[in-house]
């Protein structure tokens, strides 16, 4: 599971010394989660979507960095989907066949302002960390 | 996501399948038509089956997974604190170990059905009566008063029975079965051994669906008198006497010196009716007769239709409405009794049915409300122990908070902390739950030999863990994690991301301590009502012991024969009584001896009617009220010095008395008073029944003593000339200079010399006798008295541990006190107020919660208010002793800081 490079260095190569191993491999656990739920509440913002442009948006805009495997993206639509941050539709693809889309819910537009907020206040505060320590 | 949707979800239907199936081909299909490679494509997109199958079963894959990091992660936590942890597992251990012990007696004892099949279709068939019923000269079996006069009883004549069986149809079959007797057996050529041995019909294994392991049930054919004795064997006693022989079959034993052949092996679970009570030998019900011969008295035992001693059980049959079921055999019941016993039709008794599943009751009502009372008692120490637990893990989360900050800040939800601490008990609670198994099992065992003492060796309950205790200990432990565990969790996952960046621990939680100090107050609260509970019943038992009992009861014992069963016939009885209490007389140590009919504080009495002439008995709803009846001994001469009550008036029982026709008889003051009031009782006649109510005659008046029991109000004796029981057992009162125990050895000796033929039965002293009798309090009194100090124990912790944790919080603020000018006896003081706040707010809740606890044992209690002021004294003192002395520890602590350096930390 080592689709987030950018994410596990910079967690794995933290100065603060309070965590424990033990801390840090929850930290992952907990975080792999939230960067892709982030990541896909932010591609769907603007409008609704299918699974297999999702993962390439991200593979694209990241410059091939970030890859998202289709066993790691599908199992997450659903869930948020179950959780009420998506809706999913069947609708016409561009290419003419059905596809299953997935657009924000109300809720889902709540979770991606709160999510990107404090994505910046902790990406800025280890920024800082990395450059000062 | 909750537990449960994921679980809907991985179970839910095809077309949900089809859906994922369908989104997965698309994804395949677009990755080909952006100019890949159809096999390369689907490499990349891997196993479409497993990430369906992943997506379907995501919930609950993802949820056991990461439940199990947490728990993993959880262990490694709390092996970081490890006296912390066995503080909470060893509180934990205590609690649930308690809580185990007592349910699993109560379980064995009360609740648990017969392990037989389908026990939920047996009914006990019993009948009630307005008095003792015509035509019926012994009733074995229960036999007790209910309201308004009646009387409810067990049993049945045995051919009465067997008509009745023969003839219902509501039931699948009516088995018999009487209570158990012990009997002699012999197997080979080994010694003869006492047996607990039950006489049952001949449907009974088939009846109860409890075949024989080994062999075969009993036939009908094989209860009729006359036929050759075969017994069915329990699965003890194969295994214990037989050394579990397969070909035990038709094997011979003597019972009673009558050869019986095995015919089969109960199954091994299988104790009979009755909890508690290992039968080892079952007969068919006619064999009564065969191995009890009678010794010339009366007619055929057994069989004789006056003697009622068949107790029945039910099994319905499908489909059968049971209260058609109980209609019909009570109607069958009256047809045959008015043609059997030729009474009027009002006076036949009336049949009742009455839930059979546990069989007959284990325990009298007395000892099975000390079970209830000590399961209240438990419970509450269960929630003192959570009260701790939850306020250890407290002090921990508080201490983890930025752990948690840190956490929530990258990503996790509230929900995950939440969990991740809740997880973090429930390994607590597994580990304590485990311990608190094997304790309670040993706790269990030990409680079950107080309960059992006194009782002879064929009654022990089934304690064995099984399915039913481990599912109460697994339930109690993951109940116990969430009662400690919730608040902990709660405090983990409201952590402020605020407070975690700037790394201020110390501020993070309200400065108060406000759910610490109200758990403690709960505590505080929950231990005065276990004190009070154990204080209540710890007086209530000194009360009982102490009370006046009317004679000496030191150096005072009871030896018992029983010649009867030995074969003596009524004209060889006489000497032989004589000659026994010439030989005890003539033991060193033995001042007097005297023969009497039933020792007093047995258990044992006889209750007798009193008439006399040119009084009505006073009638209540249309019987004779309990008030005019008396207590009945037949006592030897010298038996007033013997038990030293003292003579009031008139003269003793004396040996010129001693004739099957005496008429003089002594009674007490209360006798006196109540049915000869302001008249000089002495000369004055009368007797037990309204026929011959001129019987007897008053000679001489002693002083009350109690009887039969401790607990009743006073009932009036009459004491009459000597006459030896041909059927039971013959009881000698002995007076000794010293004390009696010692004597058992040469009693024994001197009875054998008499005739080597008649063993000794029993020998007690008085205060054992007294003892058993207050086995159930001695019981009660102890395990709450133990339980009273466990939860005091804990209460000192937790009062000490919170204090010690809130100095420590302030110890900026006392330094700054201190350097204000405050003196350490000031800080001792502010701590103390502190402590006194928290005990007193426990106290305050707890005293209406004593109160309640008072009222629920109210009927336990002996000459004792549920508002006893000694009690409730002892406990709020015992309870503000231990508050103070678990305040010094911290006081001191606080008292020694020193100004400089407290402020230097900061």
């Amino acid at each position: 599971m080592n689709n987030f490079p950018l994410l596990a260095v910079s967690v794995e190569s933290h100065s603060i010394d309070v965590y424990t191993r033990y801390l840090y491999i929850m930290l992952k656990a907990d975080n792999l989660q939230g960067a892709l739920q982030l990541l896909v509440l932010k591609i769907l913002r603007r409008r609704a979507n299918h699974g297999f442009a999702i993962s390439s948006y991200i593979q694209q805009t990241s410059d091939e960095v970030l890859r998202v495997e289709a066993g790691s993206l599908y199992p997450a639509l659903h869930r948020m989907t179950e959780a009420g941050l998506l809706k999913a539709q069947w609708r016409m693809s561009e290419a003419g066949r059905r596809a299953r889309f997935y657009e924000l819910t109300a809720k889902g537009r709540r979770k991606l302002e709160a999510d990107e907020k404090r994505w910046r206040t902790v990406s800025a505060a280890v920024a800082r960390i990395l450059r000062t320590a | 996501m909750g537990l449960w949707s994921r679980l809907k979800r991985t179970f839910r239907s095809s077309r949900y399948s089809a859906d994922i199936e369908e989104e997965l081909q698309f994804h395949l299909d677009m990755d080909v038509a952006d100019g890949r490679d159809r096999r390369e494509a689907r490499m990349r997109l891997g196993s479409m089956a497993r990430i369906e199958e992943e997506t379907r079963a995501m919930g609950i894959i993802e949820w056991l997974h990461s439940a199990l990091q947490d728990a993993r992660y959880g262990v490694r936590q709390l092996r970081k604190t490890p006296a912390l942890m066995l503080a909470v597992v060893l509180s934990l251990t205590i609690g649930v170990g308690a809580n185990t012990a007592i349910f699993s007696l109560l379980d064995a004892a009360i609740l648990k059905p017969l392990p037989v099949k389908n026990p939920d279709s047996l009914l006990i068939v019993e009948w009630t009566n307005q008095e003792f019923p015509e035509g019926v000269s012994n009733i074995n079996g229960d036999f007790s008063r209910i309201s308004g006069g009646w009387v409810q009883a067990s049993s049945v004549g045995a051919n009465l029975y067997r008509k009745l069986a023969r003839e219902q149809t509501v039931f699948a079959a009516l088995m018999g079965i009487a209570d158990p007797n012990p009997v002699a057996i012999a197997i080979d050529a080994s010694p003869a051994e006492q047996v607990s041995l039950q006489y049952v019909s001949g449907n009974f294994f088939q009846g109860l669906g409890a075949l024989p392991v080994i062999g075969r049930p009993f036939l009908d054919a094989e209860d009729r008198v006359g036929q050759e004795p075969v017994v069915i064997v329990s699965h003890r006693f194969w295994m214990g006497r037989l050394g579990g022989a397969r070909d035990v079959s038709d094997r011979t034993i003597r019972i009673n010196n009558v050869p019986a052949r095995i015919v089969g092996v109960a199954p091994p679970e299988f104790f009979g009716l009755r909890a508690g009570q290992w039968t080892d030998v079952y007969t068919p019900l006619a064999m009564r007769v065969a191995f009890e011969p009678s010794q010339g008295i009366g007619a055929v035992r057994g069989e004789d239709d006056t003697d009622w001693w068949v107790r029945q059980v039910g099994r319905l049959k499908p489909g059968v409405p049971e209260a058609d079921a109980k209609a019909e055999i009570a109607r069958l019941f009256r047809n045959l009794a008015a043609k059997d016993m030729n009474i009027e039709a009002k006076k036949i008794p009336e049949l009742i049915s009455l839930p059979g599943r546990r069989g007959f009751d284990a325990l009298n009502t007395k000892d099975a409300s000390a079970l209830w009372i000590l399961m209240l008692l438990v419970g509450v120490l269960l929630l003192i122990v959570c009260a701790n637990v939850a306020n250890l893990l407290l002090s921990r989360s508080v201490a983890r908070l930025r752990e948690s900050a840190v956490r929530l800040a990258l990503g996790a939800t509230r929900a995950r902390l939440f969990r991740q601490h809740l997880i973090e008990s429930g390994v607590l609670a597994l580990v304590g739950g485990g311990a608190g198994l094997a304790f309670g099992y040993i706790l269990a065992k030990s409680i079950h030999l107080l309960l059992q003492s006194g009782r002879d060796a064929s009654s022990a309950f089934d304690l064995r863990l099984d399915m039913r205790v481990l599912g109460y200990t697994g339930a109690l432990s993951i109940l116990t994690a969430l009662l400690f565990g919730v608040a902990p969790a709660v405090q983990a996952a409201r952590a402020e991301l605020n407070d975690a960046l700037k790394a201020q621990t110390r501020s993070v939680m309200g400065g108060r301590l406000r759910l610490p100090r109200f758990l403690v107050s709960m505590q505080i609260a929950l231990c005065l009502t276990a004190l009070v509970a154990a204080g209540l019943l710890g007086r209530s038992l000194e009360n009982l012991k102490w009370i006046d009992i009317g004679f000496d009861r030191e150096n005072l014992a009871y030896v018992s024969v029983d010649p009867g069963h030995a074969g003596y016939s009524a004209e060889r009885m006489w000497p032989y009584v004589d000659r026994v209490r010439q030989e005890l007389a003539r033991l060193p140590g033995v001042i007097r001896v005297s023969p009497v009919e039933v020792r007093l504080l047995s258990g044992n009495g006889n209750l007798s009617r009193i008439s006399i002439p040119g009084r009505a008995s006073l009638i209540e709803k249309g019987v004779v009220a309990p008030t005019e009846a008396a207590n009945v001994n037949s006592v030897g001469d010298g038996f007033f010095e013997t038990m030293r009550i003292p003579l009031l008036a008139g003269r003793a029982i004396e040996l010129r008395d001693i004739h099957p026709n005496a008429e003089a008889v002594v009674v007490d003051e209360l006798f006196a008073r109540r049915f000869f009031p302001n008249q000089n009782p002495l000369g004055r006649r009368f007797g037990f029944n309204p026929k011959e109510n001129t019987r007897y005659e008053i000679v001489g008046i002693v002083r009350d003593t109690l009887y039969n029991s401790l607990h009743r109000d006073l009932i009036p004796t009459v004491y009459e000339a000597y006459l030896p029981d041909l059927r039971g057992s013959i009881h000698f009162a002995i007076r000794t200079t010293a004390d009696s125990a010692r004597l058992a050895q040469a009693v024994r000796t001197a009875v054998a010399s008499v005739d080597p033929a008649v063993p000794v039965t029993e020998f007690h002293t008085q205060t054992g006798l007294i003892d058993r009798l207050l086995r159930t309090e001695r019981l009660l009194a102890f395990v709450s008295g133990a339980f009273g100090l466990v939860a005091l124990a804990l209460v000192a912790i937790g009062i000490g541990g919170l204090l010690a944790y809130a100095v420590a919080r302030r110890t900026n603020e006392i330094g700054v006190r201190m350097a204000l000018g405050a003196t350490s006896s000031d800080v001792i003081r502010m701590v103390l107020r502190d402590s006194l706040r928290i005990a007193g707010a426990g106290i305050l809740i707890g005293l209406p919660c004593a109160y309640a606890t008072g009222k629920i044992l109210e009927n336990a209690l002996f000459r004792l208010k549920p508002l006893d002021p000694w009690t409730a004294a002892l406990s709020f003192f015992a309870l503000l002793a231990v508050a103070l002395l678990a305040t010094w520890l911290p006081a001191q602590r606080a008292a020694r800081i020193d100004p400089i350096t407290a402020l230097r930390e900061e």
